[in-house]
């Protein structure tokens, strides 16, 4: 960081109230967690079974990774509604470049990460130097980009070699090696958060934007950071459905644009930015994951799925806002 | 045709009560069987998966997008009330139409313990991985419909989806006199009865260097969908379409009603293919469009619970199992390759829904939309 730029303070004035809010918060999505729990114990004994908390730990990947590129997007105050079109297409040319080649698996991955990283700061450049709202710039580059997928392909494309799908499935002592390792990466990204001066810029630049600019922090390259980070975690999303699905297809990312959105709100940090933790995040993915597995077990209906899960949303989310009122 | 003539009679009588499953065809063995030049059919050997009853079978349905997957889930619903002595519970999944929520939903039926899995797969590729899993831990998977791609399960029924794709585009090819512009019309793309039946009726139009494919589009089963991607297609080429290939028959009533708000007068419409809905039949002989429809019966569904109780037996079966199609053509229409069971005028429910099934097997009262089917659950 150059001299000239004022160091941010160590724990600004709203974020040192913060912990204890953050922590609160994470205690009420582990309370829903719980209680999920407690009723699936009661009402079938297969639900207490490990191998289907392995499964949940697994399932809840896909989204908690998305939904990690996203919380910081949202920590800034923006949003980055470009990521479920950049998943299809990251997806679709992760499979199709592979096409069942194994030499080619690592190339095109750190390729497929690459770009994503780039189209992301791309989204960064739009929000800083066109001075548009995140959300008209990333829903432009969705457009864009589920378009060009469209034009690569029309229909699934590709395939993996053989253990590629190892990344999705793959188990060691019974846990999920992909939820392992997004586990991993939530803790790398908190302590990245907290430990560092950039890490702090990012709640700077959510709680006041403005006032962030006038301490001098580098405001510019931190909204280019998070859409990038926001790209690049798209990118491993993408990667990771390829090797859950075998193939890559042109509208896989079509529904994480705003589930995306969901465990980073369910998880407490706010839409106007600033606040929150990511860890919350996590649990919100793990949360909707053991929800979606408990109303299989009770053999509720879809519709009624998707009923249940909009009321979770809406009351985790009333309760975060009725907290924040308070703090 | 005396069946079907009381049917008819029985039709009129009823005035403007919809009612299905009427006009009955060919009757016969499964045609795809009875041709096949192979010298000897795959049978699976499912001695393995013998076990006593009374059994919980998992169905992992791809989703209730469209009328023909509300009837055919009302159908295995049936089927598993049939066998109510030895069916202690069927569990139903429904993904949505989401990949990554139908491999969830794989996996918690598993982990619920089911004797046996029935998959409808949203997308072949999406579901092999997790099939295949299943499979590896020893729980038998029925493919219904809709397969994934391998063949990592013990049997795969439908109604033979290359056998319909080839019958309409060797139609179409015959009736264009072996030169013409082909629209191909598809349902959802990736999903097996899709690709199955397009990528075969290909082979045929490839066959036939005259033959020129103008476009291909897809309507998600959707007759919205359809008429929006075909106004498209009919603002691009207009007139010089001369047949729409469709993969389907949910999709058709938005294309014919495409070309009639396109200023195409009747007996202007190019030739459709169609399968099932009684709407496509309607329009057909409303519009003089020249009509093939070879049929894919939801029933399939009823029989797969008959299937899965024979694969828990430890009886021999096919690898893949069919359900006849049923074959009608419009009057006149008929080419030296296509014969129809029966005329598309015998088979149309002129009164009925138009989203109704003609193919479905429960019965003249039924009804999807006031239908409770009662089953162990």
């Amino acid at each position: 960081m150059s001299a000239t730029i004022l160091t941010p303070p160590a724990t600004p004035r709203r974020v040192r109230r913060g912990p204890s809010a953050d922590m609160l918060r994470l205690l009420m999505v582990l309370a829903l967690i719980l209680a999920i729990i407690v009723v699936g114990a009661v009402v079938t004994d297969r639900f207490m079974r490990p191998e289907n908390f392995a499964n949940v730990f697994e399932q809840a990947t896909d989204l908690a990774l998305v939904a990690l590129g996203q919380s910081l997007t949202v920590l800034t105050g923006g949003i980055d509604l470009s990521v479920g079109s950049m998943i299809s297409l990251l997806s679709v040319l992760t499979s199709g470049l592979i096409d069942g080649n194994s030499a080619m698996v690592l190339p095109v991955c750190l390729g497929i990460l690459a770009g994503g990283t780039l189209l992301g700061v791309l989204n960064g450049c739009g929000v800083v130097w066109l001075r548009v709202h995140p959300l008209i710039v990333t829903l432009g580059m969705g457009a864009i980009l589920q378009g060009v997928a469209l034009l690569y392909t029309r229909a699934p494309i590709g395939s993996i070699p053989d253990g590629f799908d190892s990344l999705a499935y793959g188990r060691v002592a019974g846990i999920s090696v992909g939820g392992a390792a997004t586990a991993l990466i939530f803790v790398l990204v908190a302590a990245f958060l907290r430990y560092t001066n950039t890490g702090r810029t990012i709640y700077a630049v959510g709680d006041d934007s403005q006032a962030a600019r006038l301490l001098g922090m580098p405001v510019r390259r931190v909204i280019l950071l998070v859409y990038g980070a926001s790209g690049f975690f798209a990118a491993v999303t993408a990667i990771y459905l390829v090797s859950r699905f075998g193939s890559g297809q042109p509208y896989a990312g079509a529904d994480y644009t705003l589930a995306s959105v969901t465990p980073v709100v369910v998880g407490g940090i706010a839409l106007s930015g600033g606040r929150g933790s990511i860890f919350g995040t996590l649990l919100g993915a793990y949360l909707l994951a053991i929800l979606n597995d408990l109303l299989n077990f009770l053999h509720v209906p879809t519709q009624i799925q998707l009923v249940a899960e909009g009321l979770i949303i809406m009351a985790a989310v009333s309760i975060h806002v009725e907290r924040g009122r308070r703090s | 045709m005396k069946s079907t003539r009381l049917v008819l009679c029985s039709i009129l009588l009823c005035g403007t009560t919809p009612v299905a499953a009427l006009a009955e065809g060919y009757q016969g063995a499964p045609r795809t069987e009875l041709f096949n030049p192979a010298l000897t059919s795959c049978i699976r050997d499912t001695s393995a998966f013998k076990k006593a009853g009374p059994y919980v079978i998992g169905f992992s349905n791809a989703g209730l997008g469209d009328s023909w997957r509300v009837v055919a889930l009302d159908e295995l619903k049936q089927g598993a009330q049939d066998h109510k002595d030895v069916i202690k519970k069927l569990i139903i999944t429904d993904a949505g139409h989401d990949d990554a929520k139908q491999v969830s939903d794989v996996q918690d039926l598993v982990s619920q313990g089911v004797d046996l899995l029935i998959v409808s797969a949203n997308t072949e590729k999406a579901l092999d991985p997790v099939v295949t899993r299943a499979m590896k831990r020893g729980v038998p998977v029925i493919m219904l419909d809709r397969r994934i791609s391998s063949d990592h399960f013990v049997t795969y029924i439908n109604a033979s989806d290359p056998e319909m794709g080839r019958l309409w585009a060797q139609w179409i090819v015959e009736k264009l006199h072996g030169k013409g512009n082909v629209v191909m019309l598809g349902g959802q793309a990736g999903s097996s009865p899709n690709e199955n039946r397009m990528n075969p009726a290909l082979e045929i139009f490839k066959q036939y260097p005259g033959i020129h494919i103008l476009d291909t589009v897809y309507s998600d089963w959707s007759p919205v969908k359809a008429k929006q991607v075909m106004q498209a297609v009919i603002a691009k080429y207009g007139h010089s379409i001369n047949a729409v290939w469709s993969a389907h028959g949910l999709q058709v009533p938005g294309s014919i009603e495409a070309f009639v708000e396109a200023g195409f007068k009747p007996g202007e419409i190019p030739m459709h293919t169609t399968a099932d809905i009684n709407g496509a039949l309607q329009m057909a002989i409303k519009y003089k469009v020249p009509m093939l429809e070879v049929g894919d019966p939801p029933s399939q569904y009823r029989l797969a619970i008959s299937v899965a109780l024979k694969v828990l037996a430890g009886t021999p079966l096919p690898c893949v199992v069919t359900v006849n199609s049923q074959i009608a053509v419009t009057p006149g229409d008929e080419t030296a390759s296509i014969r129809g069971d029966l005329p598309i005028t015998d088979l149309v429910v002129p009164n009925g829904a138009p989203d109704m099934l003609i193919t479905n097997d429960l019965g003249p009262n039924y009804s999807p939309s006031t239908a409770h089917i009662d089953y162990p659950h």
